[in-house]
């Protein structure tokens, strides 16, 4: 797997969609591809967030601790990213990632990606869109619930 | 030091200078015979002089002496004289004419060497001195003092004053003397062309200093008046409203054209001057041969000067003038020098040293510090006068552990200091084991009281020599060999008032710290760290160490076992995928192609960087390989894909310089070749942009970069032309500055991380790096390396100032510089505060039980933290109250002990 087929995995993921695809290039350069073993965790709940995760192949699960153990909230797949609330937000991992099979993802710095958010404001605004996007939906599914 | 520039010269260079003096007169009559010898060449040989009266031969070159009447009068001849011809007598007096132009020529030379050793000499003494001084100052003195000034003054400043010191006694006799025996010579050839040039040369003596001095003195009104002119400027801009409301710009604008009159008419004065002084000179350099061809020419006619005289007397006076210019510059450089000598000795007065008795007399009072410790009425007051401490008498038993208590003002801290004599402006008396602080020497002080402030001052160097920088007082034993170099050396410092000490000497006293060698400090600084918990990263220092197998072979032994064992146990895991090991017949993807290539660490610049693809060496390599055009290639894809990347970012920027091969200055120049790429194939490059490209492919690595360049047969290539590259580089001229990959040896330049795991840990392996280091970590303990290892990381460079440590690591250095020393006393002020809270108690702790005979103060900021303390000094604003510790720890003899000496206590 190369870099470029990288850059078609970021091409999948809604937020970064709309980007120029040397900025993409760039973005997908300056990570870093990690290979994870089934079982092995991304981070922690609890964990000081230093990167997002987009993943190139293979599925992951988050899971919360709660006090009669671990709960399985949401399953990961192919060109999922994660982890990117909490290096924006600047808040410690809400959730534990942990790889369900051998898992390969692009490891995305926090101190990077701000540098490049901070550098092309394309790419801000792609984020800001889909982070509007989510808090719209959020907010559809609450005035569903309350109906 | 004195106070005039000449005092202190001639104080220390007596000798030196009488000794030049003595050349200088030496060298006059030679001087005045070079002088005289034309007049002989022309009147006795060209105009024939020696062969009147009919006479074919001369004698040339009698040697023979006057006998002054006394003794009998007459002529002893020593030496009869070569009989020769005309021509034989003008080449003869040519030729000794040659020979003392040599010899004038070899006296320069001898008192230029003399002037300059001199003048080198006192630089050396003046530096060593100044700086010696500066060792002096007091610690208020040094609050004031900026380091780079001073540092500034023992470099830059004193170089004009040593140029000078050399010239400052001998140039004036010098230069004088000569042009004294030029003037005589002229006045024993003819009075008044003697009286002529004096006159002359009277005029330009005292003329020209003068004009110059005003030409001097208008300069500096011009520059404080065109500095003026800047301020008020300034001022107008800066009040420009109101001169705009008040209408006041005419008024304004006279006040400019009135200052700007002063300065046209200070500028014109200086002109005036200077082309006065230039049209003095010149005339004065001109007329003078003019005077001489009329009036000598007339007298020589007259017959009362001869040809040959008239000639001399013009040779002589072309050598007056230079040595008179040079007497003119000499006296502006002495005023020039003087007042920069005066402005440096201001930097240096007495009143802000330390007495130089506390200096002397160490080696009689090297006794403990072991008594108790008292004040009385001490106070002290901050530069403007309000108290930090007011008056407060107490008196400590030894040994005692108090803590200094306070509530966040600067009082519990100062008379830390006071009592470490970091902080001399108190009033009152403090007193150890009954003797004044004050008093006590330097030597006796340091070595038997350790002071821990919040700010600990590092030097560079390595980990071990800041730990043991307390140690090294004074030499102990002279270690190195006594040589001519080391004599001459030893000559040189004597005549300087510098030290005769060497570094290389032995420092340490082994014995009174119980340990046989260096090796035995080593285990001591470790127990130490481990104390303060360092060793940890004592460890890992060590593991980014080196090791050299030429002065570490037992070490450098246990590596390589080390190694085999990490790849047992790394298998024993399942973990061997996280390392790929150097194999001399494979290609090592975890490493780019020029570690490849090369199969070693390279250990000068030829084999770095852009070296490496201009090294001839590694293109042969390439060459026979077969491999250069595919690498040039991959250089060319690379920078397609840096050049797509990096374009829109700006230079400078973080990214760039973490990321990307090529910098962002270089950027548009790998664009330009990559258009040439374009438009005529990679054949067509210069062999300039080859190698360009080619360093980009040779820092390629293939998971870490995922830009798909390399396949098997170039990685099978690239290990076939590493066995080419091996060959041509064994003999070679860079052969020493690569440290080739051998699984059985140890790489010298390589960090001893890489050394024990011999292979790249594997990139994109979550968490491979700090699995592979636990397991190093396993096997460095099975083999019982640990030890071996945090030795290695006692060489660990510091930086400067300690830059490379993190705070709390620069804090715990200090501590243990501190405490290796074994001091009576320790004051600990804000030494801790690096520390979490936690730990810092643990090392408090740990201090408690050390100094539990001996005498620790600490400086706290609760009574919470006093725990385990005998005696407490509790601050409240500037007052301050000894008491006996609260239902202290320890019971029994110590608590009486404390109630018994704290009777002096006082709020």
């Amino acid at each position: 797997m190369t870099l470029d087929s990288e850059v078609q995995s970021l091409r999948q993921v809604p937020m970064f969609r709309d980007i120029d695809p040397a900025r993409l290039k760039l973005l997908a350069f300056t990570g870093e591809r990690v290979h994870f073993s089934a079982g092995q965790p991304f981070f922690r709940q609890g964990d000081a967030a230093d990167a997002a995760y987009v993943i190139l192949d293979g599925q992951a699960d988050v899971t919360l601790d709660t006090p009669s153990g671990p709960l399985k909230v949401a399953e990961l797949a192919r060109n999922d990213i994660v982890g990117e609330m909490g290096i924006l937000s600047d808040t410690p991992r809400s959730a534990t990632v942990t790889a369900a099979v051998p898992i390969v993802a692009l490891r995305i710095d926090k101190r990077v990606f701000l540098e490049l958010l901070n550098q092309f404001p394309q790419m801000s605004i792609a984020v800001m869109r889909e982070l509007a996007k989510r808090l719209e939906r959020t907010n559809a599914r609450l005035a569903q619930s309350n109906s | 030091m004195d106070k005039s520039l000449f005092r202190y010269i001639w104080r220390f260079s007596k000798r030196e200078q009488l000794a030049i003096f003595a050349v200088v007169i030496a060298s006059l009559p030679f001087y005045f015979w070079s002088l005289e010898l034309p007049k002989r060449i022309v009147n006795e040989a060209i105009q024939g002089g020696a062969f009147t009266e009919g006479r074919t031969e001369a004698r040339f070159f009698i040697i023979s002496f006057d006998l002054p009447p006394l003794m009998g009068g007459g002529t002893i001849e020593l030496f009869e004289g070569f009989s020769v011809d005309q021509l034989g007598l003008l080449f003869g007096l040519s030729t000794l004419f040659l020979t003392l132009v040599l010899i004038n020529g070899a006296f320069k030379y001898v008192i230029n060497v003399a002037k300059g050793a001199l003048g080198e000499r006192m630089l050396r003494r003046l530096r060593f001195d100044l700086f010696a001084t500066t060792l002096r100052f007091t610690p208020s003195t040094l609050r004031t003092v900026k380091s780079s000034e001073t540092a500034t003054i023992i470099k830059d400043e004193v170089e004009p004053i040593g140029g000078f010191i050399g010239d400052a006694f001998v140039q004036p006799l010098f230069l004088g003397t000569q042009a004294a025996t030029a003037m005589a010579f002229i006045l024993i050839q003819n009075v008044w062309l003697g009286l002529l040039a004096a006159a002359v040369v009277g005029v330009q003596f005292v003329i020209i200093p003068r004009m110059r001095r005003v030409q001097l003195r208008l300069g500096k009104e011009r520059q404080i008046a065109s500095r003026k002119l800047a301020g008020r400027i300034a001022e107008i801009v800066d009040g420009m409203e109101a001169v705009h409301v008040h209408d006041a710009t005419a008024w304004e604008k006279a006040e400019i054209g009135d200052r700007l009159h002063h300065l046209f008419d200070l500028r014109f004065r200086i002109y005036k001057w200077k082309f006065m002084v230039k049209f003095i000179n010149n005339l004065l350099a001109q007329i003078t041969p003019f005077l001489f061809y009329a009036i000598g020419g007339y007298l020589a006619l007259k017959g009362q000067l001869d040809i040959g005289q008239l000639v001399a007397v013009i040779g002589a006076y072309r050598d007056l003038p230079p040595p008179l210019k040079e007497l003119i510059d000499w006296d502006q450089q002495r005023l020039d020098v003087q007042i920069k000598y005066d402005q440096i000795i201001q930097q240096f007065l007495p009143d802000k040293l330390v007495p130089l008795d506390v200096f002397v007399a160490q080696e009689k009072e090297d006794g403990p510090l072991a008594g108790p410790i008292a004040a009385e009425r001490l106070r002290i007051a901050d530069p403007h006068g309000s108290p930090i401490v007011e008056e407060f008498s107490f008196t400590l038993p030894f040994p005692v552990r108090l803590a200094i208590i306070g509530d966040g003002g600067p009082g519990p801290s100062t008379l830390a200091r006071v009592l470490a004599r970091r902080h001399d402006e108190y009033a009152g008396r403090v007193t150890i084991g009954g003797r004044d602080l004050g008093r006590i020497s330097e030597g006796q002080l340091g070595r038997h009281l350790a002071y821990a402030g919040p700010e600990p001052a590092l030097f560079p160097g390595s980990l071990r020599e800041n730990l043991i920088y307390g140690l090294r007082n004074r030499p102990i034993r002279r270690l190195t060999d006594d040589g001519p170099q080391a004599r001459r050396r030893r000559m040189e410092a004597e005549r300087t008032g510098n030290p005769i000490d060497r570094l290389e000497d032995e420092w340490i006293d082994y014995e009174r710290l119980g340990v046989e060698d260096a090796d035995g400090l080593d285990g001591l600084l470790l127990g130490a760290l481990g104390r303060i918990g360092m060793r940890e990263d004592v460890y890992r220092f060590g593991l980014l160490g080196r090791v050299s197998s030429q002065r570490m072979p037992d070490l450098a032994e246990k590596v390589v076992e080390a190694r085999r064992r990490l790849r047992s146990m790394l298998a024993e895991q399942g973990l061997e995928n996280l390392v790929e090991p150097f194999d001399p017949g494979r290609y090592n993807a975890q490493a780019s192609i020029g570690e490849n290539l090369l199969f070693g660490v390279a250990v000068g610049p030829a084999f770095t960087g852009r070296g490496r693809a201009v090294n001839p060496v590694v293109r042969k390599a390439l060459d026979r390989g077969a491999l250069m055009d595919d690498l040039v290639a991959i250089g060319a894809r690379i920078t397609e894909t840096m050049t797509e990347i990096f374009r829109d970012l700006p230079p400078g920027h973080p990214l760039f310089e973490q990321f990307s091969f090529i910098d962002a200055d270089e950027l548009p120049e790998f664009e330009d070749i990559l258009r040439r790429v374009a438009a005529k194939g990679l054949k067509a490059l210069n062999s300039e942009d080859r190698a360009r490209l080619l360093a980009l492919a040779l820092d390629y690595i293939e998971p870490r970069h995922r830009l798909g360049l390399l396949d098997d047969r170039l990685r099978q290539a690239i290990v076939a032309a590493r066995v080419i590259f091996r060959t041509a580089l064994d003999g070679s001229v860079w052969a020493r500055q690569l440290d080739l990959y051998d699984p059985e040896s140890v790489c010298d330049a390589a960090p001893l991380r890489e050394n024990l795991l011999f292979g790249r840990i594997a990139h994109g392996i979550a968490d491979a790096q700090s699995r592979v280091m636990r397991v190093v970590s396993a096997v460095v303990d099975e083999l019982g390396l640990r030890e071996e290892v945090e030795k290695v990381g006692l060489g660990f460079q510091v930086g400067p100032g300690g830059r490379l440590l993190a705070p709390h690591q620069r804090a715990g250095v200090n501590l243990v510089r501190c405490l290796v020393k074994k001091p009576d006393i320790f004051i600990l002020d804000g030494g801790l505060a690096a520390y979490g809270e936690e730990q810092a108690r643990h090392i408090r702790e740990g201090l408690l039980a050390t100094f539990e005979n001996r005498c620790f103060v600490a400086v706290l900021r609760d009574e919470e933290q006093a725990e385990g303390f005998d005696a407490l000094i509790v601050f409240d604003g500037a007052r301050a109250e000894l008491r006996r510790s609260p239902a202290a720890g320890r019971e029994g003899r110590e608590a009486d002990a404390a109630a018994a000496n704290v009777a002096g206590g006082h709020g």
